[in-house]
C-alpha cells in the first residue's frame, strides 16, 4: 500500500498491469462466479452457497496461517499434519466435552508451531526443512495417538459442523471472523508490522533491533493454531476423526490460495483479502469442474493454469 | 539490494516507535555484544538493539523441549475418548471364521505342486512363516487382514514373523529380504505393487521358499516364481454392486459413481465391472456423474455435496469403497434428505457401512473379504504336504442387504 502512494505518478500502462496483478484474483472470482450463474444449473441457491462456504472454510483458515508464515519469508508445510494431529486429539479428549477437546487440539497445534518456530528461530533451520520435519513427525504422531478412523457422536461437535445462524453455517462465520482478525493483526498491530519487516529483510530487522525470534515463533504458533482449528472444523463436518487422510496435501492447497491471492513468496507483504479470494477461486474452480462432471485430471490441470498465471503476475511484480 | 531493504525496514521501525533510526553500520557493531555480557536487568526504552543473550537462549530451548515432552506425556496419559469402556470389540475376531473359495480347486484350473515348483516337502507344523503387510494397519481392511493371519498362525501354533512396509515399496522389498534372512520357511506377502519383485523372487527361489500372495497379484510366473495368489475378483465385485443397484433403483434413473484413487487397479476394475453390467442389464440406468473420492470419507462427502446440488434428481450413488459411501451419507444428511431417498451401494463390508444398512441409509454393501489367514495357511499346508493347489484362488465375497445386515453385523470387520 505504501508503494502505491510513493510512486503515484507512473505511466498508465504500468498502472493497469499493477491493478491487474493486485486485483486479478478478485476479477477471477467474479468472472468464474458469473460463468457459473449462466452455465451451471441450480448454482444460484442458498443451499449451494452454503456448501461452497462450508467446503472452503478449512482451506481458508489454514491459508490465513500460511500467509503469516509466507509473509515472514518462510513457509509452513506442517499444516496438513497439524490438522491430522488435531483430529486425533479431538477424538482422544472428547470424553471431557467438546470445549476441552477443542482447547487441547488447538494447544497441540500451537505446540507444533512452537517447535517449528524454535527450529527456525533458534537452531536456524530453513523454514521449508524445519516444517517438513514436523510435517512427517506430526502425521506420525497423529497416527500413533489414533491409528484409524473413529466416529464422533458428540452432538456439540455435530452442531458445529452442520449448524448455523440465520442460515449461515458456523464454519463460514468462524472463517470470516478469523480472516478479519488476521487482517487486523497484519495491518494494525506491532506484531504484524514487525512480521512484515522481518519478512522483507531479516538481517535488517535484526539490525533495527526487532525481536526477530519472538516474532518468528509467534507467526508459526499462530499458523499451527489456525491449522489445528481448521482440523477441528473439518472433524466436526465429517463427524469422524480420520488422521490417515485428513489434511493430506492441505499445505499445497493453502500455499496455492496464498500465492494466487498475490502474496509474494519472498516475504514482506501479506494480502489477506487476496488470500480469501484465492481460496474462494480454487473452491469455485473445483466446484465448477465437479458439477459439470469433468474428469478429475482436468481439475489438476486447471489449478496448475491458475497457479502459473499467479506466478507470472508475481514475476512481473518482482521486475519493477 | 539488501542494504536498501535494510534501510526501508529500519525506517519502518522508526516510524512505528518514533525512535531515531540507528545507523545500519553502528547497529551492526552494537548488536554483537561480547560474550557473557548479557544484560539481565529490565530493558529501557533506548534498548533498541536487543542482544541475543546466550544463557537465555538455552533456557528457552530447554523450556521448549520440556514443553514438547510434557505435552507428549499429556497426550498419552490423561486422554479420555468418547466411548471409553463400552468400546466395540476388536475387528478381525468377528463372527466370520474365514473365507470360502469361489472357484473350486483343481477342476480345469492351473494348479501347482511341490514337484512342479521345484521345492521340497516340509511339515508346516514347526515351520517359520514370514508375513509382509503392504500398508500400515490404519484402515479396517488391513487391520482385519493382519489380525486374521496372526490368529490363524496362533491357532496352528506356527512361528510367525511379521513386517509392515508402511506403503513404501522399497521398505517392503527389504522387509521380505529380512524375513528370508531371519529364516522364514514360507512367505505370505500382501504386495504393495505388482511390479519390481525380481530380486526378492530370485532370493526366495534360490532357497526354495514357497510364496503365497494375498489381495494383490505379483507380475511373475505362477508356480515358478510364486505358488498361488489368493484374492478377490474386483471386476466381479463391481458387477455384483451393479446388480444390487439395479435391484434397488428398479433399473431406471440417473446414478453417480464415486471413484477410488485414480490409477489404482481396484478403481479401474470395480468401475469396469459395474459399468459393463449396467450397460448389459439395465440400459435405462444412466451413469451421469463420475468423480473421484480418493477412497476417503471426507472427499466422498464434499464431492457428493456438489453432486446433489447440481443434480438434485439423482437416484443412486455407487461408492467404490465404504468410506466414500459413508461420506455420501453424511452429505445427504446435511442436505436434509431422508434415508433411502438416494440409493447407495458400496463395496468392502466394514462395520460402519453395514450399520448404515441397518439405519436405512445404505442399500447394499458388497463384501471384499480381508480374512485371508485360514485360506492362506490351508493352501500352504496342502502345498507343502505335496498336494496340488490352484494358482489363482478367488475367494467368495458375501454381501449385505437390509435382509441380513442386522444379523450379520458381527461378521463385518
Amino acid at each position: 500500500m505504501t508503494e502505491l502512494s510513493l510512486r503515484g505518478a507512473e505511466l498508465d500502462k504500468t498502472r493497469m498491469v499493477r491493478l491487474l496483478q493486485d486485483y486479478g484474483v478478485y476479477a477471477g472470482v467474479v468472472v468464474l462466479f458469473l460463468v457459473n450463474v449462466v452455465v451451471t444449473p441450480n448454482f444460484v441457491s442458498a443451499e449451494n452457497f452454503r456448501t461452497q462456504a462450508v467446503q472452503v472454510a478449512p482451506v481458508l483458515i489454514v491459508a490465513l496461517g500460511m500467509a503469516l508464515a509466507i509473509g515472514s519469508e518462510g513457509v509452513d508445510l506442517s499444516v496438513g499434519s497439524v490438522m491430522a494431529l488435531s483430529t486425533s486429539l479431538i477424538s482422544l479428549y472428547l470424553g471431557y466435552g467438546p470445549w476441552i477437546a477443542i482447547l487441547v487440539a488447538v494447544l497441540g497445534g500451537m505446540l507444533v508451531g512452537l517447535a517449528n518456530g524454535s527450529l527456525i528461530a533458534f537452531v536456524g533451520v530453513q523454514p521449508i526443512v524445519a516444517t517438513l520435519a514436523l510435517m512427517v513427525a506430526g502425521r506420525g504422531l497423529a497416527l500413533v495417538l489414533l491409528p484409524q478412523l473413529k466416529d464422533i457422536r458428540d452432538p456439540g461437535m455435530a452442531a458445529l459442523g452442520s449448524g448455523g445462524v440465520l442460515g449461515i453455517p458456523y464454519l463460514a462465520l468462524i472463517a470470516a471472523a478469523l480472516a478479519v482478525a488476521v487482517a487486523f493483526v497484519v495491518r494494525r498491530t506491532t506484531f504484524g508490522r514487525r512480521l512484515l519487516a522481518i519478512g522483507d529483510s531479516r538481517p535488517a530487522a535484526q539490525l533495527a533491533g526487532l525481536p526477530v525470534r519472538r516474532v518468528l515463533i509467534g507467526a508459526y504458533v499462530l499458523s499451527g493454531a489456525l491449522a489445528a482449528l481448521a482440523g477441528v472444523l473439518a472433524t466436526a463436518r465429517l463427524t469422524a476423526s480420520d488422521p490417515t487422510s485428513l489434511g493430506t496435501l492441505m499445505e499445497l492447497s493453502a500455499i496455492t490460495a496464498v500465492v494466487v491471492g498475490g502474496t509474494p513468496l519472498s516475504g514482506g507483504r501479506v494480502r489477506i483479502g487476496g488470500t480469501v479470494a484465492g481460496a474462494v477461486l480454487i473452491q469455485l474452480l473445483t466446484a465448477t469442474l465437479i458439477k459439470h462432471d469433468l474428469p478429475p485430471s482436468w481439475t489438476q490441470i486447471a489449478q496448475a493454469v491458475v497457479i502459473v498465471a499467479a506466478v507470472y503476475a508475481a514475476r512481473e511484480r518482482g521486475k519493477r | 539490494m539488501c542494504g536498501r531493504k535494510a534501510r526501508t525496514a529500519a525506517r519502518l521501525y522508526a516510524r512505528l516507535y518514533r525512535t531515531p533510526v540507528p545507523h545500519v553500520r553502528t547497529a551492526a557493531r552494537a548488536v554483537i555484544p561480547p560474550r557473557g555480557v548479557a544484560p539481565r536487568g529490565p530493558r529501557t526504552s533506548g534498548d533498541v538493539m536487543k542482544p541475543s543473550a546466550q544463557p537465555r537462549r538455552t533456557t528457552v530451548k530447554t523450556l521448549v523441549a520440556s514443553a514438547l515432552c510434557a505435552s507428549l506425556a499429556l497426550a498419552a496419559g490423561c486422554a479420555k475418548s468418547e466411548d471409553d469402556g463400552g468400546g466395540r470389540k476388536s475387528s478381525g475376531k468377528g463372527g466370520d471364521s474365514g473365507q470360502v473359495v469361489a472357484s473350486p480347486g483343481a477342476g480345469g484350473q492351473q494348479t501347482c505342486s511341490v514337484e512342479e515348483f521345484g521345492g521340497e516337502k516340509l511339515d508346516l507344523k514347526g515351520a517359520t512363516v514370514g508375513f509382509s503387510q503392504s500398508e500400515k494397519e490404519a484402515n479396517p481392511f488391513r487391520i482385519a487382514e493382519t489380525a486374521s493371519i496372526k490368529d490363524e498362525a496362533d491357532k496352528r501354533g506356527l512361528k510367525l514373523l511379521t513386517a509392515n512396509a508402511q506403503s513404501q515399496f522399497s521398505k517392503q522389498i527389504s522387509d521380505v529380504q529380512a524375513l528370508i534372512a531371519k529364516g522364514a520357511d514360507v512367505l505370505v506377502i500382501a504386495p504393495l505393487n505388482s511390479d519390481g519383485w525380481g530380486p526378492v523372487l530370485r532370493t526366495a527361489k534360490a532357497r526354495k521358499i514357497p510364496i503365497v500372495t494375498i489381495d494383490r497379484k505379483i507380475n511373475a510366473k505362477a508356480c515358478e516364481d510364486y505358488v498361488s495368489f489368493i484374492g478377490s475378483d474386483f471386476v466381479e465385485q463391481g458387477k455384483r454392486a451393479a446388480d444390487r443397484m439395479i435391484e434397488a433403483t428398479g433399473g431406471k434413473g440417473e446414478i453417480a459413481i464415486l471413484l477410488g484413487t485414480p490409477g489404482n487397479n481396484v478403481t479401474t476394475e470395480r468401475t469396469k465391472g459395474f459399468k459393463d453390467r449396467i450397460a448389459e442389464k439395465a440400459p435405462k440406468l444412466k451413469v451421469v456423474f463420475e468423480q473421484t473420492g480418493e477412497f476417503a470419507r471426507e472427499k466422498g462427502q464434499s464431492v457428493t455435496e456438489q453432486l446433489i446440488q447440481s443434480k438434485p434428481g439423482i437416484t443412486g450413488i455407487y461408492a467404490e469403497n465404504d468410506e466414500m459411501g459413508l461420506g455420501a451419507v453424511n452429505a445427504l444428511k446435511g442436505a436434509g434428505k431422508k434415508p433411502g431417498a438416494v440409493k447407495i451401494v458400496t463395496i468392502d463390508g466394514t462395520r460402519n457401512a453395514v450399520q448404515g444398512i441397518v439405519d436405512g441409509w445404505i442399500d447394499g454393501v458388497i463384501e471384499s473379504n480381508p480374512r485371508f489367514g485360514p485360506l492362506a495357511f490351508q493352501t500352504l499346508d496342502a502345498f507343502t504336504k505335496g498336494e496340488k493347489v490352484a494358482q489363482d484362488i478367488v475367494i467368495k465375497d458375501s454381501a449385505y442387504t437390509e435382509k441380513n445386515a442386522e444379523a450379520d453385523l458381527g461378521k463385518a470387520y
